[in-house]
This record gives structure tokens, C-alpha cells and sequence, in this order.
């Protein structure tokens, strides 16, 4: 039974977790709280400790130093009938029907053999796999395997889904119906905490981002405060000098945008783009270029993307993770 | 231990529906059905009746072989047909008319070989037969017989004697039934000829002095050793190999299935909803389960077939049927395997849990299967001394404790092995699986290059 403190705490709160394997740390003194309904991406480049870390909060390995609070008990097992998870390596048994995979691991989070049976039903109904319902999984394309694999973690609808790499291996339609799975769960209130290597899903799904590297978190919160880590940024095009912007107020930086073609030297360039301050007001610079002459053929204010903020954050980690 | 249990109910319906399983449910049957019921069948209705030409140029032994030949027919069944009355095993076919009856036996064997191999055929009843055997009485039989006296004078002649003719070696069933009505005559006119009374002789060779072998651990009254205990004593050995294939079967089953989940990457998903303890035990339940449903298929199609073929007759089957009920061995086999099983899936589960592929699970295997090589070659020494140094000693270990305490089991051992190696079984065993657990708890998600023996120590030690 739940106790009212249990009703009331966040559903997954991680506090100074650390993870040893021997010498090496996996993840270090990592701390978060995940809000209930919410939509969390888990960013990180390879071997950044995103894998144990889920693991850990899933009570699958421990962790060295650190506590973890899942649905208000301290262990996951505890509750794991509430819990839906999606591990990275993904895999079903090759011989079962369809829909007894899905039976099967609903069972084991608590549904008797009937209402298991009959709610793996009506997923393969929902998302379109109906016709393979009384088919070896074997016989299930990558992406079809995929869906089950989620229908089965999500099938006895838990309150926390705990989702590792989702969208890997599927073409974009399948991205699209899983980002759909994923916010029909949301608008019914369940919280999602998902890694990801593709910026693009995060900033689509999420209201907010837990970065990590090395271990160790580095950004957590919203989107909008992880894309004002870096500067906003003015493009334009013209065929003029365009040095009198530089001395206005709020322009960081100014930069040549490519060279081009048959481009000889700094006259012949054209595309520019400036990095302004927070609090700089791209019609100041706008008004700058009428007022100097300048003639532009462009003039675009863009936001930074996640995968720049990713990039300028863990870039120089991730690099290294890839040759490592 | 309810997860454990969904686990188990899993592993049972779905090994139960793969063809390795029925085919293992059908095959030992089927080879006990083959082994009692087609031996029977060819030795009654399928063995060929066979043709033999007889030259007796003596003239004076045809008329003793059809005799004795005579007597080895079947005798009829009550109210079968004319046409199935049975037939004499060796039918007598006619010489065949190009042969000179009279020539020398080697002109005669050379003249005859065509048909011996099989490429002429004699006629007998009217039909034609191919040619089994030739059966030559030489003229001059009479000096040929070999008399101890005569033979160290030196005055027996030099010859074959008797020659049998035949290109099948295996079956020597007319041979010998040629060369004893031969030979009987022979020894009955050598009784008369030297003023014997032969049939005083038949008694004084029948006289002989009762031989009783006696138990002296049977019931008082009761201690004279009969073909069931016989049988008792030598039923074991057959239960241990039975024993032998049932816990390598399944265990590979239980291999199999755990390399499949680990390559599958299943696993992870299993322990986001079990612990690894209930996952280990729901495995070990199920494939158990499987391993029960099959021995025991096993051993109901044995006591059934057993049943069928005895009818109450106290043939070998009606015996070995008695045997099986009137001793321990069926509740002892099942007591055996279950934990024979169990410590060796504890090693099954602990090594599968590290590797990734069956490729590797090979190398750990082979050592197992090495190990599991020793009651199989001990077999059949242990029940010629069952309660010898080989046998306790190898009692008393516990990996070879199922499979030769099942070998004694009839030899009544000593309480203090029957006990003490089934407490130390069962603290094995559960030292075993509480080793595996620990190594399971690891090794069940680890990636990459399986661990050496000393990692794995160290798990069990950490």
C-alpha cells in the first residue's frame, strides 16, 4: 500500500550517486530529481555513464556511494510493477507470439495471465501491429520489434518509464510513432526519463535535459536555459563592409560564413554572423545597417540549437569517447 | 517467489513446445518399444526359413539330422488356420539334378557353389528357394571319426569329415544342430558297439548334485537367489545411464536457454522485473519441470511397455517388471535426478550467466561433460562390487554421488553412506547454487570476453 510521503515524493530522486567499476568511475556524485508528468531527456555522449546510470535507479547494478529514491521506496524492485523500462540493447524471445511477449512481461509487473493477454492486445491494435499479434516475434521487422519491445515495457502502464536510446535503429517514421507513444504516456501523467544521442527528439519531447560526461552532470534544467549557454546569432548577407557593426553594443562576435565561390579574399565575402548578447536586440543591428547603408540580401536571427549546446559542452568528451 | 515461478511456467511452456523436447519424450520409448517388442518380432516372424541340400553319402545320418531337425518346429497355436501352422525353421530343398550325388565332396562343394552363392536357386515345396547351406556326409565318414585311443595310434583317416557349406557365418543355429544330431548317433553307437547300455549312460550323465545359490540378506525361507535378483542387481546400471542422459539433456537445455536470453538481450529487461535470484530459480523450476515431465514420460512408457509385453508370463520382462517393483529403484531414480539436476544446473547457470555465445559456453562445457564422463565408465564395475572402495569413494563425492549411489541402490549400502552422501549432496548442492547465484548476479550482464576461472573466484568471494 502507499503511504501518503510515498504519494507525495518526486518519482525518481537520485542523490550523490557514484559508480566504481574497480578503479574506474562510471558515474560520479551525480544528483537529480525528476517531477512527476514530466518529460526528461538524458543526454550524454557515449560511455558518458548514462547506461548505469539507468541501470542503478532500476536497482539492476548498485551504486558504490549515493542513494536512489524511485516512486518514494529505495529500491526499484520494490515497485517495479510501476516502473517500465526499455534497456539500450534490445531483444525478444524468437520463437513467442507477439503478444505473448508482451503478456509475459506484463505478468511479471504484476497483470494476471487475462488482463495481460487482453492489454496486449489492444496495444497491438493501437499501434498498428494487430496482424502480428499471432506471429513469432522472429517473423517482426527491426522497427516492429522496436514497438513490441516498448508495448511490452509499457504495457501493465507504469507511472515512471524508463526508456535507454528509444529512437536508435528506427527509420523516422518509426521515430515519429515512438515520440508519439511517448507523449500519449506523458499527456496520462506518467513520467519519462529517456536517453538520447539525437538533440532533434529531446528538444521536441522535453521540457527538460540532464547532460552528463565522464560521469559527472553537467547541465540540468530546462531547454531554453541550455540553449542560453550560448549566444543568440544574427546571419547576413551583403555584399558590403559591414565593420560599423562591429562596434555596436551587444554584438559579441562577428565571423565570415563560409567562402564563396571564386572568392579571393575577405572583400569577396558575403555571409556573415554575429553573436550577440542576451539582453541585444536584433532590430538594433537591423537598424544599423539602414542607417549605414549597408545593403542586405539576408538577415536571419536564429536561436542556438541543442546540438550546438551539446556539442560546445561534451564535444571535446564525446570525441574522446569515440576513440576510445 | 511468485516472479520465480511465472518465470519457471515460461521456461516449461516454451521448451515444451520446441521439437527437441517431444522428440526426447518420444525417443526413449520408441527404443524400448523397438528393444522388447521388434527383437521379439523378428525372433518368432521374421527370421527366414532357411533351404539346406543334405548329400549323406554314408547313408547313414540324413535320417538322424531330419529327426532332430523335426523337432524344432514351433508348436501350433490353438485355433490358427492351416495355412499359419508353423513351419519347420530349416526346410530340406532337393539336390539339384545336374549334381553328381556320388562324386568326391570336393568336386561336389565346386559343383555346388553356384547355387551357395546365390546364383541358382533350388526348389523345395514345390518352389524355388534360394540355397542357405550344403550339409556333406562323405562315404567314408566312419574312418574319419576321431576316437581318442585311434587318434594316437594314428589309424583315423585324414579328411574334413562332415563339411557345412555356407556364405552366412552369423547364423551357425543349423550347424550346430547338425553337428549334434550327428555326433549323438555316432556316441550312441559307439556305447552299443563297445557293450554300453546307452541309456544307463543318459542317466549317469543326468545325475548331478543340486547347486542353490542363496542371499543371505533375503528373508529367512526365501534366501534362493531367483533371475529377478539377477535382474535387481543389474537394473541400476541401466537407471544411472538413464540418469546420465536425463541430467545432460536438460542441463543443455538449461544452457541454451540462458545463452539465448544473454545474446537475445533479454536479460536486462528480466531483471528490471525479477531479481536475479528469482530469475536463477525460476529457470532451474522450469527447465526441472521439463526434466520431470520427460523422465517421468520415460519411465511410464518403461513399467507400461514392460506391462504390455510380460502379461503375467514370467519371461524376461515379467521378471525384470518384478524388479522394478519390488525395489526402490523408480523412487530412487526420481530422488536421484532431482538432485543430480540441481547441483549440475548450479554450474550450467553460473557458466551460461558469463558467456555470450554457445561457442563459448563450449569450452566451460567440455570440462562439465569430462567430469560427467566418470559414472558412465564406472557403469559396470560398481554393481559387480557395490559396496567396494570404487564404489564408496566415488559415493561420497558429490557430483558422482547421484549416479553411483543409484548404482548401489539395489545392494543395500550401508545407512551411513546412504545417509551421510545425501546430507553432503544437498549441502553441496546448496553451496553450489548459493556460488552460482553470486556469479550469476555478475555475470548475467557482462558483455564481451567471458572471465576467467580466477574472476570468477573473486565474485564469489566479493
Amino acid at each position: 500500500m502507499n503511504t501518503n510521503s510515498q504519494l507525495d515524493a518526486p518519482p525518481l530522486e537520485l542523490r550523490n550517486v557514484t559508480k566504481f567499476y574497480g578503479d574506474f568511475k562510471a558515474v560520479d556524485d551525480v544528483s537529480f530529481t525528476l517531477a512527476a508528468g514530466s518529460i526528461c531527456g538524458f543526454l550524454g555522449p557515449n560511455g558518458a555513464g548514462k547506461t548505469t546510470t539507468l541501470r542503478m535507479i532500476l536497482d539492476i547494478i548498485k551504486p558504490s556511494r549515493g542513494s536512489i529514491t524511485v516512486l518514494g521506496r529505495p529500491s526499484a524492485l520494490e515497485v517495479r510493477q510501476r516502473i517500465g523500462y526499455l534497456p539500450e540493447e534490445k531483444g525478444l524471445y524468437k520463437k513467442m507470439k507477439t503478444w505473448s511477449v508482451i503478456a509475459y512481461f506484463a505478468t511479471l509487473k504484476g497483470l494476471t495471465r487475462k488482463a495481460a493477454k487482453q492489454r496486449a492486445y489492444e496495444l497491438l491494435e493501437r499501434y498498428g501491429l494487430k496482424d502480428f499479434a499471432a506471429k513469432p516475434t522472429e517473423a517482426l521487422s527491426k522497427g516492429m520489434s522496436q514497438k513490441v519491445q516498448m508495448l511490452a515495457s509499457i504495457a501493465h502502464d507504469p507511472e515512471l518509464v524508463i526508456l535507454d536510446e528509444p529512437f536508435s535503429g528506427l527509420d523516422p517514421v518509426n521515430q515519429q510513432v515512438m515520440e508519439e507513444m511517448m507523449r500519449d504516456m506523458a499527456a496520462r501523467k506518467r513520467t519519462i526519463l529517456f536517453s538520447t544521442h539525437v538533440m532533434q527528439h529531446a528538444e521536441r519531447l522535453c521540457e527538460r535535459i540532464l547532460l552528463i560526461a565522464k560521469g559527472k552532470k553537467i547541465f540540468d534544467g530546462a531547454i531554453a536555459d541550455a540553449k542560453r549557454i550560448l549566444p543568440r546569432r544574427v546571419r547576413i548577407e551583403t555584399d558590403d563592409d559591414i565593420g560599423p557593426l562591429r562596434q555596436l553594443s551587444g554584438v559579441i562576435s562577428v565571423e565570415p560564413v563560409g567562402m564563396p565561390r571564386g572568392a579571393a579574399g575577405p572583400k569577396d565575402l558575403t555571409h556573415w554572423e554575429l553573436q550577440i548578447g542576451e539582453k541585444a536586440d536584433p532590430q538594433a543591428i537591423l537598424q544599423l545597417c539602414f542607417a549605414r547603408g549597408i545593403r542586405l540580401r539576408g538577415f536571419n536571427q536564429t536561436d542556438p540549437t541543442l546540438h550546438e549546446v551539446f556539442m560546445r559542452l561534451v564535444g571535446p568528451e564525446a570525441r574522446e569517447a569515440a576513440f576510445r | 517467489m511468485r516472479f520465480a515461478f511465472l518465470v519457471a511456467w515460461r521456461e516449461y511452456a516454451e521448451n515444451a513446445k520446441t521439437r527437441g523436447f517431444w522428440i526426447g519424450l518420444f525417443m526413449f520409448p520408441v527404443i524400448i518399444f523397438l528393444s522388447i517388442s521388434v527383437s521379439v518380432l523378428l525372433e518368432t516372424k521374421g527370421t527366414p526359413i532357411r533351404h539346406y541340400v543334405l548329400v549323406d553319402q554314408s547313408g547313414q545320418f540324413a535320417s538322424v539330422v531330419e529327426s532332430r531337425l523335426d523337432k524344432l518346429t514351433p508348436p501350433a497355436q490353438p485355433g490358427a488356420a492351416a495355412s499359419k501352422a508353423p513351419q519347420r525353421p530349416f526346410q530340406r530343398a532337393a539336390t539339384p539334378a545336374m549334381i553328381d550325388t556320388n562324386a568326391d565332396l570336393d568336386s561336389l562343394a565346386r559343383d555346388l557353389k553356384p547355387w551357395l552363392r546365390g546364383e541358382k536357386n533350388v526348389e523345395a515345396n514345390g518352389r524355388e528357394v534360394k540355397l542357405d547351406a550344403a550339409i556333406l556326409i562323405p562315404r567314408e565318414i566312419e574312418k574319419q571319426i576321431v576316437r581318442p585311443r585311434a587318434r594316437l595310434a594314428g589309424s583315423t583317416a585324414a579328411g574334413n569329415g562332415i563339411e557345412y557349406w555356407s556364405a552366412n557365418l552369423a547364423d551357425t543355429r543349423l550347424r550346430d544342430e547338425v553337428e549334434q544330431a550327428v555326433n549323438g548317433e555316432i556316441r550312441r553307437r559307439e556305447y552299443l558297439a563297445r557293450g554300453l547300455d546307452s541309456a544307463a549312460i543318459r542317466e549317469v550323465e543326468q545325475t548331478h548334485a543340486p547347486f542353490a545359490s542363496l542371499n543371505p540378506k533375503k528373508e529367512a525361507g526365501r534366501e534362493a537367489v531367483s533371475g529377478v535378483d539377477i535382474i535387481r542387481q543389474w537394473a541400476p546400471s541401466g537407471f544411472v545411464y538413464l540418469l546420465w542422459v536425463a541430467i545432460f539433456t536438460i542441463s543443455q537445455m538449461l544452457l541454451n536457454n540462458i545463452i539465448e536470453e544473454k545474446s537475445n538481450r533479454i536479460i536486462e529487461v528480466l531483471l528490471s522485473s525479477v531479481t536475479p535470484g528469482e530469475l536463477m530459480m525460476g529457470k532451474l523450476l522450469g527447465i526441472a519441470a521439463i526434466g520431470l515431465t520427460l523422465v517421468g514420460a520415460w519411465m511410464a512408457a518403461l513399467i507400461g511397455a514392460l506391462s504390455w509385453n510380460a502379461g503375467g508370463a514370467p519371461g524376461i520382462t515379467g521378471q525384470f517388471l518384478l524388479a522394478l517393483k519390488t525395489s526402490n529403484l523408480v523412487p530412487m531414480f526420481l530422488v536421484y535426478f532431482l538432485l543430480g539436476y540441481v547441483m549440475y544446473a548450479a554450474f550450467i547457470l553460473a557458466l551460461g550467466s558469463v558467456c555470450n555465445t554457445i561457442k563459448e559456453a563450449q569450452n566451460y562445457m567440455a570440462m562439465i561433460t569430462m567430469a560427467m564422463m566418470v559414472p558412465l565408465l564406472t557403469m559396470t564395475f560398481i554393481p559387480k562390487d557395490p559396496n567396494g572402495t570404487l564404489a564408496r569413494v566415488l559415493s561420497w563425492i558429490p557430483i558422482y554421488t547421484p549416479f553411483t549411489m543409484m548404482n548401489r541402490v539395489n545392494a543395500d549400502p550401508p545407512l551411513i553412506d546412504l545417509i551421510g552422501t545425501t546430507v553432503l549432496l544437498l549441502a553441496s548442492t546448496a553451496a553450489a547454487l548459493w556460488m552460482a547465484g553470486k556469479i550469476f548476479r555478475i555475470g548475467i550482464l557482462r558483455t564481451g570476453q567471458p572471465p576467467k576461472i580466477v574472476e570468477m573466484f573473486r565474485w564469489i568471494k566479493g
